[in-house]
């Protein structure tokens, strides 16, 4: 396959139809996904996938403009994957990461793309994952996936990047309480942003917040530790201790197969949606081409049979199918 | 007398019902600004109004009526024409000869990199110089600018912002090696760096260290030119981006607050320098709303100045510069923009303007020619010399009208206002962006009335010329141009104490860290022959340069055409392609070169999203290779370039030329928007360019020509 060759060769503008090819809608384009993605499987590269998430307005882009300059001047490659929210009213979207990326966006050793949501609200959307795996082939050191909002945390932990990034403003830690759960348990860094001007004592309040909400968490014995760090965007300060960080968690996961155990989850996960998705089309197909649900509707509505009678025969018949 | 008042009302009201067949209470309009607009006032609509007294004079509190109690029966506005374009040389010329036609003061207009800090020689530039206005570099081009033009005599406005220092400065050194002291300088520098920051975008800085720079400004002005106006606070390019009239208003003297602020935190007395603050306004189409605007901002700046505890009395006093409005020339039937811009003049002569700029007929595509300028200044003239209009002073006043209108508008403005003082003024309102999207969203709302026809511009949405006029416009060889500019920086970086030169820079450094007046510093290296871009990189060493995040407003465009058949028919269109495509069509839309006019970007991004298309923003000032990275990396279908100031002849073909660096075999379609010349088309055309967009497009109509443009390619493709 071509395609995969100059995917490989890092080729720009393959990349880009590569994603495009797999985040589609269209049922082709599906089947051709799948081919492509099974032949990048068998090239991997050795990216490292780190995902950020945080609310709105604490700076992700920006802090991700700034770790980003400070990567692509140790020569790494990064490549971003950026999801905005398409509007549900009209189904567009405004895809603006870029106003905010300035300086990497230039970057020659960085790969930057913008993905509207669609249907999945506001979070990771079809082909994301997809999308590292051409990323990946293509020979980016560094993938990192921004989503908005801490809603899809769980999602993305579990099932996109070896590490996950919380990203929070000064005097979030009040807010902590409501979100603990989820957050202390999926995430592996703490992010505390705009540790800077008058901030600065909030911040540091803020990460102090953090670390004793992360002390309860019950860590089982080889997990390495999760951090919170304290950082700067818009000054770039306390970048090389993010770096430090992920590099650290990285080693240490490795070296006692965390780090397999967990991508070999996701991969289980993944077969596993994979397989659910197909048996749905394939039912939707069924129901599609089979007359029977609103003949049975009809006869529950005129009180001839019961629901859950209907429901049964019906279940019966598309399996016979 | 008050039941004969209220028979007679009720005998009207059933007379204008029988009339009209309409109920009274339906028949009031409203206005962008949310004001309702009745058929009829009476005395009753101007008895206990908030801000206005019906018994004041001209000249007297809170000058309502004016400034000063003669107005123009002494004296008339001063005309004074922004120009500026090309080399210094030919401005200079240019303005000789205006000179000698009847203008009265001059107005530089300084094309972009001058504006953002460059030299003409920086690659960043490449396709700005020389311009939209005058290519200034050093200290010898603005010896030439103002070559035979006695500086001790003319009033000089100069519209700068962001490198505000080296020009400044540069207009100093060039009065003194003209033997003028800087105390005899007049004139007027904009200096209003919190206008920029919510929409022109020309800084330089962050916001805190530009209000530093606002401030030092103010100070050593305020002690070493008398007659010179310290800064010129800004609501024109508000309502150019979109704002309506209170929303103008309201900014632009909350911006006045926290520059009176800035300069009180230098330890200054108020009445030292706020006679000296001047204002410059807008005035659009809307004829009776821009007079009672000025009305409105002379009595409200009262107000405020009393509370600051000013004293001088001339620091009460709002004085202003007005410019008819650019944004609503239009492109279609030109000549129909003589006509607006008379009618806007005269809004502004009404509401008591200082000095006036009337726009040109061909400025929704170019820059002026010599025969469009004598126009534009003719129409002042015969206003001053014909028509009457200066015999009296405030000739609306005791208008029913007017004096609610102007009640009104203030109340409203008054309301904005006391809302950015409650986030803790204006510089903190402009870090968290809050006046940027409002603008934008009356941006918006005001294109929407346009596209759906319920605002009726002739010529455009309606009573369109079947035979459009062909109109001969400026062309500036920006490459000469830009030659020409290199050439002279080379000259004098070879000829300057380079030592000198080196030292006077690293003291304007010292003084940026230790927080000293930095007028006085760059006056000695610009006196050095530091170049403008050396003085704004050695301030930019400390302060860093300011990258604006960019918010977006959605959903108020499609707001205005739910049922509209026209935009249902695109999103239908868009939702077909959806299905055929398995995505949305995708349309980067981007600015590039150092034009930082982004309303048009803006309104076009957000009504296409609410068309259902994906819109991918680009970020201010992308060169054409990043653009081209960011397109291709996003496998957009389609770019739109928004252009306003004459660069896209250099970085059009230039951008066409990247994507093909990246992707030989790109697909991408191009289509290009804003300010662009009839002439130029063809050469656009030859360079790929799939569709152009002139002012005054149908936004609905341009959709679906580009996704039936992204349609057709996809088919031949296939």
């Amino acid at each position: 396959m071509q395609l995969v060759e100059k995917i490989i060769k890092g080729e720009r503008a393959a990349i880009a139809k590569a994603i495009t090819l797999v985040e589609s809608s269209r049922e082709n384009d599906k089947n051709e996904s799948r081919k492509l993605i099974s032949e990048l499987l068998n090239k991997p590269g050795k990216s490292i996938r780190v995902g950020f998430s945080g609310p709105p307005g604490v700076g992700k882009s920006t802090f991700i403009e700034s770790f980003g300059r400070y990567l692509v001047e140790k020569n790494y490659k990064l490549g971003i994957l950026a999801i905005d929210p398409s509007s549900q009213i009209t189904g567009g979207s405004i895809l603006g990461d870029k106003t905010r990326m300035i300086e990497i966006s230039k970057n020659p050793n960085t790969f930057i793309r913008s993905t509207p949501s669609r249907g999945s609200l506001g979070g990771i959307s079809a082909g994301t994952r997809e999308a590292s795996i051409i990323l990946d082939a293509a020979g980016y050191d560094f993938i990192f996936i921004e989503t908005v909002g801490v809603g899809q945390s769980e999602t993305m932990a579990t099932n996109l990047v070896d590490i996950f990034s919380l990203i929070v403003g000064p005097g979030s830690g009040d807010e902590l309480q409501g979100i603990k759960k989820g957050i202390t348990e999926y995430a592996d860094i703490f992010i505390v942003n705009k540790n800077d001007g008058d901030l600065k004592s909030e911040a540091s309040k803020t990460a102090s917040d953090y670390k004793s909400a992360i002390s309860y968490y019950k860590k089982s014995n080889d997990t390495a530790d999760k951090e919170v760090l304290l950082v700067s965007a818009i000054e770039q300060t306390g970048m090389e201790k993010v770096i430090e960080t992920i590099q650290n968690i990285v080693s240490q996961n490795k070296k006692n197969k965390n780090f397999d155990e967990r991508r070999a989850k996701q991969l289980t996960y993944w077969i596993e949606e994979e397989v659910r998705e197909i048996i749905q089309f394939n039912i939707q197909n069924k129901i599609k081409a089979d007359g029977s649900i609103s003949q049975l509707s009809q006869k529950v509505m005129d009180g001839k049979i019961q629901m859950f009678e209907a429901i049964e025969a019906i279940t019966q018949n598309l399996q016979n199918k | 007398m008050k039941t004969k008042n209220s028979e007679n009302y009720t005998k009207w009201q059933k007379s204008f019902e029988q009339e009209t067949k309409i109920d009274l209470k339906e028949a009031s309009s409203e206005t962008d600004e949310g004001i309702e607009i009745k058929p009829v006032y009476t005395k009753a609509d101007i008895e206990n109004l908030s801000f206005v007294d019906n018994d004041s004079l001209p000249g007297q509190f809170p000058y309502t009526r004016g400034p000063k109690a003669s107005m123009y029966t002494n004296r008339p506005w001063t005309i004074r024409q922004y120009a500026g374009f090309s080399t210094a040389e030919e401005s200079n010329d240019f303005y000789k000869k205006n000179l000698k036609s009847g203008q009265k003061g001059l107005s530089v207009a300084f094309d972009l990199p001058t504006h953002r800090g460059y030299d003409s020689d920086d690659d960043l530039v490449m396709g700005d110089v020389g311009k939209a206005g005058v290519a200034i570099d050093t200290v010898e081009d603005m010896k030439i600018l103002f070559n035979d033009i006695p500086l001790d005599q003319m009033s000089v406005s100069m519209t700068m912002n962001g490198a505000v220092l080296p020009v400044l400065s540069s207009f100093i050194v060039a009065g003194e090696e003209q033997n003028v002291n800087k105390n005899l300088l007049s004139g007027t520098i904009q200096n209003d760096i919190l206008k920029e920051f919510m929409v022109r975008n020309t800084y330089i800085y962050p916001p805190d260290p530009s209000m530093k720079i606002v401030a030092d400004i103010i100070e050593f002005t305020s002690k070493e030119m008398p007659k010179f106006n310290s800064i010129s606070i800004s609501g024109y390019h508000m309502q150019e981006a979109g704002a309506d009239n209170v929303l103008e208003l309201a900014y632009t003297l909350a911006d006045g607050m926290e520059y009176v602020r800035a300069a009180l935190s230098k330890g200054l007395d108020i009445d030292d320098f706020a006679p000296r603050l001047s204002f410059f306004f807008a005035i659009g189409t809307d004829f009776f709303m821009e007079i009672a605007k000025l009305r409105a901002a002379r009595t409200l700046w009262y107000k405020i100045m009393k509370d600051f505890g000013a004293k001088n009395e001339k620091s009460l006093i709002l004085r202003t510069h007005c410019q008819t409005s650019g944004v609503s020339l239009t492109e279609k039937d030109p000549y129909n923009n003589i006509i607006r811009t008379s009618y806007e003049a005269l809004s502004a002569i009404l509401g008591g303007t200082q000095s006036l700029h009337t726009n040109s007929f061909d400025e929704a595509i170019a820059l002026p020619t010599d025969e469009s300028a004598r126009i534009a200044r003719n129409t002042q003239l015969i206003l001053q010399n014909e028509t009457g209009v200066t015999n009296t002073v405030d000739p609306l006043a005791g208008s029913y009208f007017i004096e609610s209108l102007t009640d009104e508008l203030s109340k409203k403005a008054w309301e904005v206002i006391e809302e950015i003082e409650s986030l803790g003024g204006m510089t903190k309102a402009v870090k968290a962006g809050v006046p940027k999207l409002k603008i934008e969203e009356s941006a918006t709302k005001k294109q929407a009335k346009v596209d759906s026809g319920s605002r009726v511009v002739v010529g455009v949405n309606k009573f369109k010329n079947p035979k459009e006029p062909k109109v001969d416009v400026r062309v500036i060889d920006n490459n000469r141009v830009r030659d020409d500019q290199i050439k002279k920086i080379n000259d004098i970086k070879a000829s300057r104490d380079q030592k000198a030169v080196d030292e006077s820079l690293a003291k304007l450094v010292t003084a940026a860290k230790e927080d000293s007046n930095l007028l006085a510093r760059s006056i000695d290296a610009i006196k050095n022959r530091a170049t403008v871009g050396e003085v704004s990189k050695a301030l930019e060493q400390v302060y860093g340069r300011h990258f604006a995040t960019s918010l977006s407003v959605s959903g108020v465009y499609g707001k205005h055409f739910e049922g509209d058949e026209d935009f249902m028919n695109v999103t239908k269109k868009v939702n077909i392609f959806e299905e055929e495509n398995g995505r949305r069509p995708r349309v980067l839309v981007v600015k590039m070169g150092q034009d930082g006019h982004d309303r048009g970007a803006k309104i076009v991004a957000t009504s296409f999203a609410d068309m259902g298309f994906d819109v991918d923003m680009g970020p201010l000032f992308q060169s054409p290779k990043d653009v081209a990275k960011d397109a291709i990396e996003n496998d957009v279908h389609a770019i739109g370039v928004s252009t306003l100031a004459a660069g896209h002849k250099t970085l059009v073909p230039e951008l066409m030329k990247s994507l093909k660096e990246i992707d030989p075999k790109s697909k991408i379609i191009v289509f290009v928007g804003g300010v662009i010349p009839e002439q130029d088309y063809d050469f656009l055309y030859k360079n790929n360019i799939s569709a152009i967009f002139g002012p005054g497009s149908n936004i609905i109509e341009s959709a679906e020509k580009v996704i039936d443009l992204i349609s057709d390619k996809i088919h031949k493709n296939n």
